[in-house]
C-alpha cells in the first residue's frame, strides 16, 4: 500500500535544508541588534549577503574557491584586529561570530559545518539573553528552538537518504577556480518548493511539529522550575567582559541640558512592584509620584553640577560585595512590604531609591555601595543587564538624615546651637566657585527681590523651607517650564545669566538656580538627579517608570539633621511637601499589557531563584494536601450521609423503595448483558470500513490474539477466523456479531487464566 | 512460495522474544555494568551531535550554576528538554512498525537473490521516520571449508528515507548473491533510527533470523556418456509427459492443443474441453547416485565441485528429460517425474556432507516391478585426480568437470 501523499525528494529536502539554515542565520545575527554594541556596520551586510545566498543559492559557487579555502584564516585575522583595536572581548567574539555565521552562510554545508552553524546562533542568542535579560530573548530562544529542531530533522532525513545516495564531497583545500555547484543547486526553484511542500504536508505532520514544539516548551518550563538552584556567590561572569556607557546618562557629572536629553528618550527605565508579603499590591500610602533619589551633586562650577572628589570617595569607600544591604530604617513591627526594582541597563551605575528602608537585597552578588548619610547605593560600573532588587519596607519621606546612626540613638545627639548644626561636609554645600563678581551681585539682588528687600545676612536667618519657598515661586514667577529653554547669551554664570532673565527653563535649571541662590543666602543645598513619577500598570498595579520621567530637584539642610527636598519646577507637585494626594495615573494601553507581561517575565522568569523554587515546591505541597483534605472532607461527607441514611428507620414501604431499586438495577444489568451486545452491534454497519464498530471491535480482539500468539499462547483457529471474517468480509457474510465477541471475550478470559 | 518472517515493534511484545523469568539475583556489579553496558532493550547512543549538545548543556550548566542566571538556566532546560523530546519520539518513531523479511527461493550460489524487507506501519496517525535496518548474512559451515570470519560477513544497511505513512507499507530490497551452498543464514541485526534531531542513535535487537537452503552453483563440464550409456528398450515408459502412446493423464485444453488430442469423452462430462497427456518414452534414460564417502572425498574444494556438478547434471538430464532416478548416499532410488522431485534432490544435495564409508549403504529401488534394474545407466561420481570429478555410467567414465 503506497502513501497517496507526496514526499519530498532528496533534492527538494537538501533545498529546504539550505533555506532553513540561512533563516537561522538571519534569526541568530539580528540579536546583535538588542546587544547595542554598534554593529549595524556589520549588521546590515551580513543580513544582506545571507538573504543573498537564501535567495541565489548560487553565489557561493562563484565565490573562488581559493577564498572558501582563505575565509576562516581572514575572519580570524579580522578578529584579532578587532580585538587588539577596541579591547573589548566580548563583543570581538559577536562580531566573530556574525562573521563566520555569513561565512557558513556563504559556502555549501556538510552535516558538520550545519551544526557549527547551530552553535554558533546558539551562542549569539544566549550571550544577547544573558547580557540583556529581555523578554525578547524568550522570544527568540523559543523561534530559534523551533527553527532549529526542524533545521535538525530536515538534516537527519537528507542523511538517512544521502546514506543511499551520498553527495560528492569537495575538496578540502582547492586554489583554482571557483567552487563546485552541487546539482540540487542547480535545480533549485523556492516557489517550486514551496508548492511541494504544500501538497506534501499533512495535517498529522503540522500536528506532530506543533505537539513537539509545544512538548519542548512545557518540558523545559517543568525543567526549569525543577533543576535544583543553589547560590555559589559568583557574580555574572560576562560583565566583566563587556562595558557599555550610559546611554542617557546619570552620572557622577551632570551638565545642563544631559538630563533633558534623558528626557527625550521615551524608554524604560525601571519598572517597581510594591508588594506585601504574600505577593499582594500593597500602594496604599505611597505617593502617586514618588521622587526616586540616584545621584547627590554638591558641586557646581560653570553651568555643571557634579560630585565633589570627597563625596566620590565616601561612595567608593563603602564599596563591598554583598547582595544584601542594610538600611537606615528600623524594625517597627510594621507589616513587610517590598519594593521590588527592575532597573534596566544603560541608566546608570546609581540604582534609584525612594526613601530610606531596612534592608536592600539584590539578585545576585553585586559590588555595590551604600554611603548611608548620603542614602545613595551605587554599582562598581554601570549594570549591561537588568538589574534587580528589592527593597524592604520603604519609608517614602521629605528628608534625608544627614547622620542617619544618630538618630537611633537620639540620647547620644547633642542639641543643636543657637545657630543650628551644619551637615556633614558643610563647606562643599556653600561653595560656589567660577562665580564672578557681577555674578555674585546679581545673585544678591535676586535674593533681595524675592524676599522682598532682605539683605543677605537677613535672608539667611530665614527659615530654610521658608526661604525655598519665596525662591519656588520667585522663579515660577519669572520663568515657565520648557523643554526647549535657550540660556541668555553673555559673560557670567549660565544659571545665573538665566536666573536675572526670563526665559523658560527646565527642572535643571530651577533646580540649579534654587541651589546657588541659597548658598549665596547661606544655605547649605545640593542638586539632586533621579526620577519623579511614572506611570501605574492597571493590570499589574506596577509603577513604570520611563527615562521622560528623569526629574533634578534639589535638598536644603535643615540647619538640624536632615536635608529637606525642595522641587522648585513649575508644575510639579510634590506630595510629601504639600500635603495633597494626587491620583494615580493608571495606564491600561497595550504598553500596559507589554509591560506586565515583562514584569511577569522579570518576577517569574529571571528573579526566580532557589527561595521562589522552594515557594513553588512549597504551594505544590499545599495545593495537593488542600485537595486531599477537601477530598477527604467530601468522602467522610458521603460516608456520613449514607450512615444517617442507613441508620433511619427501615420502614415498609423504604424496604420495598430500596429493594424495588436493586431488582431494577439488577434487571438493567442482566438486560445489558444479554442484549447489549445486540444493541451495540446490531446497528451502523455502515459503507466505512473504519467507521464500522463491528469492524473495530474484531480489529481489537484481533489484536489481543496477536499478543498471546507472540508470547507463546496460540488461540484457536476457529475463533481467529470468525473474527477476521468480522474484521475484513462482507457484511453479509458475517456471522453474529454478538456470539463471537462473546465467545472471543470466554476465550480471552480462559486463556488468560491458562498462562 | 514466499518465505516471509514478521516482527513487530510494540513494547507490549516481542516477537521471537522468549524469555522464561527466573529469580534474580541482586549484584552491584550488574547494576553498574548495566549501566555502562545496557543487556536489553533498546540502546541509545550519543551521535557526536549529540555529543556536541550534551557537552554544551553541560558548559552551560556550569556557567548557570556559577553565574545563578536564570537565562543560561532556561537555555539548559531547551537544550535538555530537546534531549528528553528526542527519545519520546523516538520511541514514538519505532511503535507500531513492523517488518518482515520476504525471501524468493530458489538460491543458488553464485547467482543474485532479492532479499526485501517490508515495512508497515501500524499507527493510526503518525508516520515513521528515518529507520535503517542491518541485515547480515551468515554463509553456511561447511565441512573442510573454513568458516566466513563474522567481520567478512555480508552485510546490508537497509535505509528508509520516505516517510512511511500510517498505515502503509513500503519495500526494501537488498541484491544478495550467495557464494556457498548450504543453509544460508539471515538475520536482522538490528534496527536503528537518528529520529527526530539526530541527537541519540537508538537501536533495538532483533530477533529475526531465518534460515533458507541455497542450492550448490552450477559447474561446467564435458559430457561424454552417450557412448557409454546402454540403449533402453523401446516402448520404456516413464511417469511424466511426452509423445509416448499410454496415456498419462488429462489437461485442461490449452490454445495450441491439437483438436486431435481432445479427450471428447472426458470433455463432455467436466463440462470444460480437456486434453490427453501421453507419457514420456526413452532409449537412454538414466539413473544418478551421489555418493560421499569420506575416505574418498578428502579434498574439499572437490568435494564442492562434487556436489556442484551433480546438481548440474542432474538438472541437464532432467531437463532433456533422460533423468529416471535420483538418490543419495544410501538414501533410496527415487524415481523424478517432476520438478519438485529434482528440487527436493537439491535441496540434499545443498547440505550433503562426507560420510564415514561405513554409514553408506547400497542404492535401492523402490520400483523393482518396472523390469529395469536399479543400476542400469547408473550416474555415479569418482574423484578425477587431485581435483577433477569424473561421472561413469556402469563404471565407464561419462563426464567429466
Amino acid at each position: 500500500m503506497a502513501s497517496a501523499r507526496p514526499q519530498l525528494s532528496l533534492d527538494e529536502l537538501r533545498q529546504l535544508k539550505w533555506l532553513l539554515g540561512g533563516l537561522l542565520a538571519v534569526q541568530a545575527i539580528w540579536t546583535v541588534l538588542y546587544l547595542e554594541l554598534d554593529t549595524w556596520t556589520l549588521l546590515i551586510p551580513a543580513t544582506v549577503a545571507v538573504a543573498a545566498a537564501i535567495v541565489w543559492p548560487r553565489i557561493p559557487s562563484l565565490i573562488p574557491a581559493a577564498l572558501h579555502t582563505l575565509a576562516f584564516p581572514i575572519i580570524l585575522v579580522v578578529f584579532l584586529g578587532d580585538l587588539w583595536l577596541n579591547g573589548q572581548l566580548l563583543p570581538a567574539m559577536i562580531r566573530l561570530d556574525v562573521l563566520l555565521i555569513v561565512y557558513r552562510c556563504m559556502s555549501y554545508r556538510a552535516r558538520r559545518d550545519d551544526l557549527q552553524l547551530i552553535v554558533l546562533g546558539l551562542f549569539l542568542i544566549v550571550v544577547a539573553g544573558v547580557v540583556t535579560v529581555s523578554l525578547v530573548f524568550a522570544l527568540q530562544i523559543l523561534a530559534f528552538t523551533g527553527c532549529a529542531l526542524a533545521f535538525l530533522f530536515i538534516i537527519t532525513l537528507v542523511d538517512a537518504a544521502e546514506a543511499k545516495h551520498p553527495a560528492p564531497r569537495t575538496p578540502l583545500f582547492t586554489w583554482g577556480g571557483a567552487a563546485e555547484t552541487p546539482g540540487w543547486i542547480e535545480r533549485a526553484d523556492w516557489g517550486r518548493l514551496v508548492l511541494r511542500l504544500r501538497a506534501a504536508a499533512d495535517w498529522r505532520l503540522l500536528a506532530l511539529g506543533a505537539f513537539l514544539f509545544g512538548g519542548v516548551v512545557v518540558v523545559s518550563g517543568l525543567l526549569f522550575l525543577a533543576i535544583p538552584r543553589f547560590d555559589l556567590g559568583g557574580s555574572f561572569f560576562l560583565e566583566r567582559y563587556l562595558t557599555r556607557q550610559a546611554r542617557v546618562g546619570f552620572s557622577e557629572s551632570i551638565r545642563f541640558g544631559e538630563v533633558t536629553d534623558i528626557i527625550s528618550d521615551n524608554s524604560r527605565a525601571l519598572s517597581v512592584e510594591i508588594t506585601d508579603d504574600d505577593g499582594e499590591p500593597a500602594v496604599e500610602g505611597v505617593p502617586a509620584v514618588p521622587y526616586f533619589r540616584m545621584v547627590v551633586l554638591d558641586e557646581y562650577r560653570d553651568g555643571t553640577f557634579s560630585m565633589s572628589p570627597r563625596l566620590r570617595n565616601q561612595v567608593n569607600r563603602a564599596r563591598r560585595n554583598t547582595f544584601v544591604l542594610q538600611g537606615t530604617e528600623r524594625e517597627r513591627g510594621d507589616p513587610l512590604v517590598f519594593w521590588t526594582f527592575y532597573f534596566e541597563p544603560g541608566i546608570s551605575r546609581f540604582l534609584p531609591i525612594p526613601g530610606s528602608y531596612i534592608g536592600l537585597r539584590f539578585q545576585g552578588m553585586q559590588n555595590v555601595s551604600d554611603p548611608v548619610d548620603l542614602q545613595l547605593v551605587a554599582l562598581e560600573n554601570e549594570p549591561v543587564s537588568m538589574v534587580a532588587y528589592q527593597l524592604r519596607n520603604v519609608s517614602v519621606s521629605l528628608r534625608v538624615e544627614d547622620n542617619p546612626l544618630g538618630r537611633r540613638r537620639p540620647d547620644l545627639r547633642p542639641p543643636p546651637p543657637p545657630g543650628g548644626r551644619p551637615p556633614l561636609n558643610e563647606e562643599a554645600y556653600l561653595r560656589l566657585p567660577g562665580l564672578g563678581d557681577s555674578d555674585h551681585a546679581a545673585l544678591e539682588r535676586a535674593i533681595t527681590e524675592l524676599t522682598g528687600g532682605l539683605t543677605l545676612e537677613e535672608a539667611g536667618r530665614l527659615d530654610p523651607m521658608d526661604f525655598a519657598g519665596r525662591v519656588g515661586q520667585w522663579l515660577a514667577d519669572r520663568h515657565t517650564y520648557s523643554l526647549q529653554s535657550a540660556l541668555p547669551t553673555g559673560p557670567g554664570d549660565p544659571v545665573v545669566r538665566w536666573i536675572g532673565g526670563t526665559s523658560p527653563g527646565h527642572c535643571e535649571l530651577f533646580a540649579g538656580a534654587l541651589v546657588v541662590l541659597a548658598r549665596k543666602a547661606g544655605f547649605h543645598a545640593r542638586a539632586i538627579a533621579g526620577f519623579r513619577g511614572g506611570t501605574w500598570n492597571a493590570f499589574t498595579g506596577n509603577l513604570t517608570v520611563r527615562n521622560d520621567n528623569a526629574h533634578a530637584w534639589c535638598e536644603i539642610w535643615d540647619r538640624d539633621e536632615a536635608w529637606v527636598r525642595v522641587d522648585p519646577t513649575p508644575g510639579t507637585t510634590d506630595e510629601a511637601a504639600t500635603g495633597t494626594v494626587l491620583a494615580r495615573n493608571y495606564d491600561n494601553s497595550w504598553a500596559a499589557r507589554l509591560d506586565s507581561l515583562r514584569i511577569l517575565w522579570y518576577r517569574r522568569v529571571v528573579n526566580f531563584n532557589e527561595n521562589t523554587q522552594r515557594d513553588v515546591v512549597r504551594s505544590v505541597r499545599d495545593a495537593a494536601r488542600e485537595s486531599g483534605e477537601r477530598m477527604r472532607a467530601l468522602l467522610d461527607g458521603l460516608e456520613a450521609r449514607i450512615k444517617a441514611w442507613v441508620s433511619q428507620p427501615w420502614t415498609t414501604r423504604r424496604t420495598a423503595g430500596v429493594a424495588t431499586g436493586a431488582a431494577a438495577l439488577a434487571l438493567a444489568f442482566w438486560a445489558w448483558r444479554v442484549w447489549g451486545d445486540k444493541l451495540r452491534w446490531g446497528g451502523g454497519r455502515g459503507s466505512s470500513r473504519r467507521a464500522d464498530p463491528v469492524r473495530a471491535e474484531a480489529g481489537r480482539w484481533l489484536s489481543r490474539f496477536a499478543t498471546l500468539s507472540a508470547a507463546g499462547t496460540l488461540p484457536p483457529e476457529g475463533a481467529l477466523g470468525e473474527l477476521t471474517r468480522l474484521r475484513y468480509a462482507a457484511p453479509g457474510s458475517w456471522p453474529k456479531p454478538e456470539r463471537v465477541f462473546r465467545e472471543a471475550r470466554e476465550l480471552w478470559r480462559l486463556l488468560r487464566r491458562s498462562r | 512460495m514466499n518465505f516471509e518472517i514478521e516482527e513487530t515493534r510494540n513494547p507490549s511484545s516481542h516477537a521471537g522474544e522468549k524469555t522464561k523469568r527466573r529469580w534474580w539475583r541482586f549484584r552491584w556489579s550488574d547494576i553498574l555494568w548495566g549501566l555502562v553496558y545496557p543487556r536489553g532493550g533498546p540502546r541509545i547512543t550519543a551521535t557526536p551531535s549529540g555529543a556536541v549538545l550534551i557537552a554544551l548543556a553541560f558548559g552551560i550548566g556550569l556557567a548557570a550554576y556559577n553565574a545563578s542566571n536564570n537565562i543560561l538556566f532556561i537555555t539548559l532546560s531547551l537544550l535538555l528538554a530537546c534531549l528528553i523530546l528526542s527519545g519520546m519520539m523516538s520511541t514514538v518513531n519505532f511503535r507500531g512498525v513492523g517488518w518482515r523479511v520476504l525471501l524468493a527461493p530458489p538460491l543458488r550460489a553464485g547467482h543474485d537473490a532479492l532479499v526485501t524487507l517490508e515495512l508497515t506501519n501500524r499507527k493510526r496517525l503518525l508516520p515513521s521516520y528515518g529507520l535503517w535496518f542491518d541485515l547480515v548474512a551468515i554463509p553456511p559451515l561447511l565441512a573442510g571449508l573454513p568458516a566466513v570470519r563474522a567481520s567478512d560477513r555480508p552485510r546490508k544497511r537497509l535505509f528508509l528515507r520516505e516517510r512511511l505513512g500510517p498505515g502503509t507499507s513500503v519495500r526494501l530490497d537488498w541484491v544478495f548473491r550467495p557464494e556457498r551452498r548450504g543453509l544460508q543464514r539471515f538475520e536482522l541485526e538490528g534496527v536503528g533510527s537518528l529520529f527526530p534531531f539526530g541527537f541519540l542513535r537508538k537501536s533495538i535487537a532483533s530477533a529475526l533470523r531465518r534460515e533458507i537452503i541455497v542450492w550448490p552453483a552450477p559447474v561446467e563440464y564435458r559430457w561424454q556418456g552417450a557412448a557409454s550409456a546402454r540403449p533402453q528398450p523401446s516402448g520404456q515408459r516413464y511417469p511424466r509427459a511426452g509423445a509416448g502412446s499410454d496415456l498419462l493423464a488429462l489437461r485442461r485444453f490449452a490454445p495450441g492443443d491439437s483438436h486431435r488430442m481432445i479427450h471428447w469423452k472426458a470433455s463432455a462430462r467436466q463440462q470444460q474441453l480437456l486434453v490427453r497427456q501421453f507419457s514420456a518414452e526413452s532409449q537412454q534414460v538414466f539413473a544418478l547416485w551421489v555418493r560421499t564417502p569420506a575416505e574418498v572425498w578428502t579434498r574439499p574444494e572437490q568435494f564442492e565441485l562434487l556436489v556442484g556438478f551433480a546438481a548440474s547434471l542432474a538438472e541437464d538430464l532432467f531437463r532433456a528429460g533422460r533423468l529416471r532416478t535420483l538418490s543419495l548416499n544410501g538414501g533410496r532410488a527415487r524415481p523424478v517425474g517432476r520438478v519438485r522431485d529434482l528440487e527436493a534432490f537439491l535441496d540434499e544435495l545443498a547440505v550433503v556432507q562426507p560420510v564415514p564409508e561405513a554409514d553408506l549403504g547400497t542404492v535401492s529401488s523402490d520400483n523393482s516391478g518396472d523390469g529395469i534394474s536399479s543400476t542400469r545407466n547408473l550416474l555415479s561420481f569418482v574423484p578425477d585426480g587431485p581435483r577433477g570429478v569424473a561421472a561413469l555410467i556402469d563404471g565407464k567414465r561419462a563426464a567429466t568437470a
